[in-house]
Order: C-alpha cells, then sequence, then structure tokens
C-alpha cells in the first residue's frame, strides 16, 4: 500500500471551507486573503448557515409597507421571508412555507392583504402568521391545536431608522449591539433631519455572476478603484470631486465587520458640495434634533459616504447627475442588498431614497441622477460588475488553489502607503486618513472569519479591543 | 397621444415606412453607431425609458410600478450615455459586446400631431467576451415616432421588459 499525502488528497478535492478559512486567518495579519473565497463552493455554503443563518440581515424599509396589510416578499441568504404589517401596525417576518407541506405562500414581489392562502391544500394564514384557517377543518383537523402551526418568524425583527432587519438566531445579540459602533454613522445619513428618510419605489433587482461578497467588500471602502475603473464619470462630468481630491477623506472600522468611508473636505470652508451634495435649501433642515454636533459637522464636510453593513446591506450617498449639460450633480442615497445566489451568482437590489420633506422636484431630481449613475444601467455603476465578474472566476479556479493564490489587502499597513491611523476622529471605531487604506476590507473579513468559525450560540467580540 | 388609434395595414406604404425606421435603427444599434442613431434618429425631446416590473397578483395587473424605472433618459442623459461609451474607460462596453436587435410584430397606428403609434416585439442577444451563453431580453416596444422637417425621429420609447429581475449585470446597451 502506498501513503497518500493528505495534503494532496484534499487539493485534489478541492479545499474545504475550513482550509481557506485557516488560509483567511493565516494572511489576514499580513493583508492577504485567499482568492477561493470568492468562489469556492464549500465556503458559500458554511456562509448560509454561519453568516446569513445568524446575523442580522437587511430587508426592507418600513416606508415600503406603510398601511396594514401591505408586504413585500425579501430572503435572508437563499430563503423567502415576507414582511408585512399586520393589523396592529406591527412588522412581521414570516418564513415563507406553509406549515403542511412546506409550499410558498406568497407568490408576489408586493401587495395588500388581510391572510395568505396556501395554493396547495388552503391552509390559511393571517399576517400575524397564524393559521387561522383551512378548508373542511372540522373533518380534516378538528381536535388538533392552530396554534403552533403558524409560519415560522424569524427569531428576531428590529428597525433601525425605519431600515427593517432580522435574524434567524435567537442567540444573537440585539440589532443596536450588532450594529455597534455603525449606528453613529447611521444616524449621521439616515437622521440628518427630523423626517428622516423614505424609498422611492421598490428596488430594482438584477444578478451578476460575481461573489456576493465583491459588493460588500467593495462598499466597506473601495475608493481607490474609481480613478481606474470610473475614469469614464468624470469626462462626462457626471461627479464634481476630482478623483486625487476624492481620495481624501476618512476610513472607520465602525465596529468589526462594519465598515465605511469618507470622502471630505479638509475644512468646512473647502468650496464644493458638502452634504454629499444635497441642494442647499434642503441642507438648511439639517439639524441636530435626532444627531450630535460632531455627527452634523462630519455630515456637512462630507461629499461622500459609503460603507456597508456585515454581512450585506449597503449604503452610498454622494453627489451625481446623469447628464452634465444640464444638471450639475446633486445627493443621491442607495441602499442596497448583495444577495448571495450561489458561490458565483449575486442577486443585487438596489432602492433610491429621498428625504421625506424634500419637494416633488427635489425628490425626482434625485432619482434621476440615482437611475442614472449607481443603477445597473447608470454610468457609474455599469463598470462596476465586470470586474467582479472575473475576481469570481478567479475565485473558483484550480490555479488559485494549485498556486496557493492570494489576493493583497495591504493597502494602509505599516509601511504601506500614507495613510495613518488618527486618534481625533469624534466617532466611534477606528479611524484613517486618508482614503488609501483597505483596512475596512480586512475588517470585513476578520470579523467574517470569527463568524464563520463561531460555535453555535456563540457570537465573537461586536466591540473592538480597547 | 395613445396608441389606441386604428392600425394601418401590413404592407401599406406608412407600415412599410415605420418597418424601413426600425430596421435602419437596429441595424445603427448593432453597428455601434449609437452616436449616429442618437443625432439622426433620436427627437431633441425624447422620453426614453424601461419602467421597473415586479411579479404581482393578476388582479394588480402586469406589475409595472408607477414612476419607477431601470432607465428613464432624456435627450441629454442618452447623450451621456453615447458620449461615455466614447472615452476609453467604458469598461462595460470595451471590449464590446455583441448585440443583435430582433424587431417582429410590428403594429403601426396614426396618432396626432404628425406622430404614429409603434408596438413592436423586441428580442435582444447579447453574448459578451467568450460567452456561449447569451444573455437575452425580451420585450415589448411602445414607441411613438415624430415627423420633423420631414423625418421620422423617436419621440417617445417604453420598453415593457418580460423580466422583473435583469438578468444581466448591466444595462450598458441600448434598448
Ligand atoms: S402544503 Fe400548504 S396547505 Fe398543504
Ligand atoms: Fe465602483
Amino acid at each position: 500500500m502506498t501513503t497518500t499525502n493528505p495534503q494532496h488528497e484534499s487539493s485534489a478535492a478541492g479545499w474545504t471551507a475550513d482550509e481557506v478559512l485557516h488560509k483567511l486567518d493565516d494572511g489576514l495579519p499580513q493583508g492577504e486573503i485567499p482568492a477561493a473565497l470568492f468562489g469556492n463552493a464549500d465556503v458559500y455554503d458554511r456562509e448560509l448557515r454561519s453568516v446569513f443563518g445568524r446575523c442580522w440581515v437587511f430587508l426592507g424599509h418600513e416606508s415600503e409597507i406603510q398601511a396594514k396589510g401591505d408586504y413585500v416578499l425579501r430572503r435572508i441568504g437563499e430563503d423567502n421571508f415576507v414582511v408585512v404589517r399586520d393589523e396592529d401596525g406591527g412588522i412581521n417576518v414570516l418564513f415563507d412555507a406553509c406549515r403542511h407541506r412546506g409550499v410558498q405562500v406568497c407568490r408576489s414581489d408586493s401587495g395588500n392583504t388581510s391572510h395568505f392562502r396556501c395554493p396547495y391544500h388552503g391552509w390559511t394564514y393571517n399576517t400575524k402568521g397564524n393559521l387561522v384557517g383551512a378548508p373542511l377543518w372540522r373533518n380534516a383537523f378538528g381536535g388538533m391545536s392552530k396554534e403552533g402551526n403558524g409560519l415560522s418568524p424569524a427569531a428576531q425583527v428590529a428597525s433601525y431608522h425605519g431600515l427593517i432587519f432580522a435574524t434567524l438566531d435567537a442567540t444573537a445579540p440585539s440589532l443596536e449591539e450588532y450594529l455597534g459602533g455603525m449606528t453613529w454613522y447611521l444616524d449621521l445619513v439616515f437622521g440628518l433631519n427630523s423626517d428622516g428618510i423614505e424609498v422611492l419605489g421598490p428596488p430594482q433587482r438584477f444578478v451578476i455572476d460575481a461573489n456576493w461578497k465583491s459588493g460588500a467588500d467593495n462598499f466597506s471602502g473601495d475608493d481607490y478603484h474609481l480613478g481606474t475603473l470610473h475614469r469614464s464619470v468624470w469626462e462626462i462630468g457626471a461627479f464634481p470631486v476630482p478623483f486625487r481630491e476624492n481620495m481624501l477623506g476618512y476610513h472607520v472600522q465602525a465596529s468589526p465587520g462594519h465598515s465605511l468611508s469618507f470622502s471630505m473636505a479638509p475644512t468646512e470652508d473647502e468650496p464644493g458640495p458638502k452634504f454629499f451634495g444635497y441642494p442647499e435649501d434642503l441642507a438648511a433642515t439639517f439639524d441636530t434634533s435626532r444627531i450630535s454636533e460632531h455627527q452634523l459637522n462630519v455630515a456637512r464636510r462630507s461629499r461622500v459616504f459609503v460603507g456597508n453593513v456585515f454581512p450585506n446591506f449597503s449604503i452610498l450617498a454622494l453627489p451625481m447627475t446623469e447628464d452634465g449639460s444640464s444638471h450639475p450633480p446633486t445627493g443621491i442615497l442607495t441602499i442596497r442588498t448583495w444577495q448571495p445566489k450561489g458561490p458565483g451568482q449575486v442577486e443585487v437590489w438596489n432602492w433610491f431614497c429621498a428625504y421625506k420633506n424634500m419637494s416633488p422636484e427635489q425628490k425626482e431630481r434625485t432619482y434621476r441622477a440615482g437611475l442614472g449613475t449607481f443603477s445597473m444601467g447608470g454610468s457609474f455603476e455599469m463598470d462596476d460588475t465586470e470586474p467582479w465578474i472575473t475576481v469570481s472566476r478567479t475565485g473558483r479556479s484550480v490555479a488559485a488553489e494549485v498556486l496557493d493564490f492570494s489576493l493583497n489587502y495591504q493597502m494602509g499597513m505599516p509601511g504601506v502607503g500614507i495613510a495613518k491611523q488618527v486618534d481625533d476622529w469624534p466617532g466611534p471605531g477606528i479611524a484613517y486618513w486618508t482614503r488609501y487604506e483597505e483596512g475596512v476590507q480586512r475588517n470585513l473579513f476578520s470579523f467574517y472569519s470569527r463568524m464563520m468559525q463561531a460555535a453555535p450560540g456563540q457570537w465573537p467580540d461586536l466591540r473592538f479591543p480597547e | 397621444m395613445t396608441l389606441t388609434k386604428t392600425r394601418v395595414p401590413v404592407g401599406s406604404a406608412l407600415h412599410n415606412e415605420v418597418v424601413e425606421w426600425l430596421y435602419t435603427e437596429a441595424e445603427l444599434l448593432d453597428d455601434g453607431h449609437e452616436a449616429q442613431w442618437h443625432q439622426e434618429m433620436v427627437s431633441r425631446d425624447i422620453v426614453y425609458r424601461v419602467p421597473l416590473r415586479q411579479t404581482v397578483e393578476r388582479a394588480r395587473g402586469k406589475g409595472f410600478a408607477e414612476g419607477t424605472y431601470h432607465l428613464d433618459e432624456t435627450y441629454g442623459s442618452l447623450g451621456s450615455r453615447v458620449l461615455r461609451n466614447q472615452t476609453p474607460y467604458a469598461w462595460a462596453e470595451d471590449p464590446p459586446s455583441r448585440i443583435r436587435h430582433f424587431v417582429t410584430n410590428v403594429r403601426v397606428a396614426e396618432a396626432d400631431e404628425d406622430a404614429v403609434a409603434v408596438r413592436s416585439n423586441l428580442l435582444i442577444m447579447r453574448t459578451r467576451q467568450e460567452q456561449t451563453q447569451p444573455q437575452i431580453f425580451a420585450g415589448e416596444r411602445q414607441d411613438l415616432l415624430r415627423r420633423e422637417e420631414g423625418v421620422l425621429r423617436l419621440f417617445r420609447r417604453t420598453v415593457l421588459l418580460d423580466l422583473t429581475v435583469i438578468g444581466t449585470h448591466n444595462l450598458a446597451m441600448f434598448f
């Protein structure tokens, strides 16, 4: 008998999730990430359970389900959940699977209803998910309790600034605890005035042959790609801040997993866009009723905000125009999710938001500017998807495994580039000035690794060590 | 202006003229002459839209959500897209896709103000790089062509796609 070399054996079968995660842990301190993270099927299966099966996942905005009975169909991982406002005004997140045989009971993307009726045998549930009836109940089920036969709710549901999140893990910390330092930054975008925001219609949805983490990685603060991949937007006058200046600002690891980036003017008096480019009459309504003076000041100096709430919820605010010859750039706010759809596919859900107190004209302007730039047909975003497709191709390649191919995430590490950690940043988390920095992504992947390897019931630290 | 006017027969002079126009347009777009299409075939007052669609119950109609779009273009914003593609940094279409417009079931009706209402079925096949599997868009175009100084120009276009989730990584092409 010949002895088998276990290392050889495992590479012939492809790396397991554990092997990829160990490589991630080994590489991260040097700023290296195994390419296989973006394509390995075993890793992906683990993510559905350990990341999407446990973390707080964004599902929608309260303004999408304003009336009693309003519902939208959304996803946690690959599974459908009905997000519905019940007759008492509460928000329920219900697993879209009939108790009887597991059939889908909600077959529309959105609507308004008093109940959901299963098409198979007719079990009927109310908007709280309770089983309220079934055909010929007495003959068929007389004696059986309806209680305990309702639709399965998510373990926990909570909103922050109207943003609805849910988790399947009953042991998950509260949403606010989970968001940690990120709340400070969500406040300064969504809580800028007392009216808050609303979504401008249902989300755009489109599918890319890419891994969901490419979106999370990019929105954690990949500003460096703008100068090359998005060079065309300067040529057509879609964005008002020159590339080099736009690299000035801060990278923030808000708390473990959640990262963001600000393009920021060095001082308040700097000419150019303030408050992400929102018009002055709107900016005049931005106040400190819900946020601090520090938060208002950061927002005032900000030209771009881009961030990712772990795992797959991203936010972007910046000045844009779809037609530079007719309209100067104006502030847009898009929120999106990177819905996993297999190791090599992601479905993007893209919503445009506006502050509720904007005039109809301002809403129209921000919508058109957003649509023409940060949407699947937009001048800014349409280029993003091209490289991500090849990241996932590299991620599933045999060569990446055989060559032990790792990706370089070293920007901003000691001795690499000009970015330096700052200690006078007013917000929570770890901040770096300038944006030539990839600590934001290392933060994403280091929390990701801990989440992927956490035992059931155990949660990784949600605060940085002091 | 509506699309409910009486149809003109297939093979009539007006129908032929419209079909010629649609074929010319498809040829310009398939051959990558977007700037010429924009310049010569598009009205300066164009409203060019691809509405957002959802899967909804039959009683709620076809699922097009009012006032929401994948694309909502004016002459200027279409011009921006054309201009963008002329820069050496329009990676989404450089190297360019192979795009083919199939235009069928052309139904023509006279409308008011020197305009012609046209409904047609559209199938776009797009292949990128070494892909053998095309990206496919099927849908209906509802156009108004208006006679401006003797030539027909595209004045209104609504593209009603048969998809709710778009199965392609971007909309860098023209419908
Ligand atoms: S599966 Fe739903 S009623 Fe039987
Ligand atoms: Fe980008």
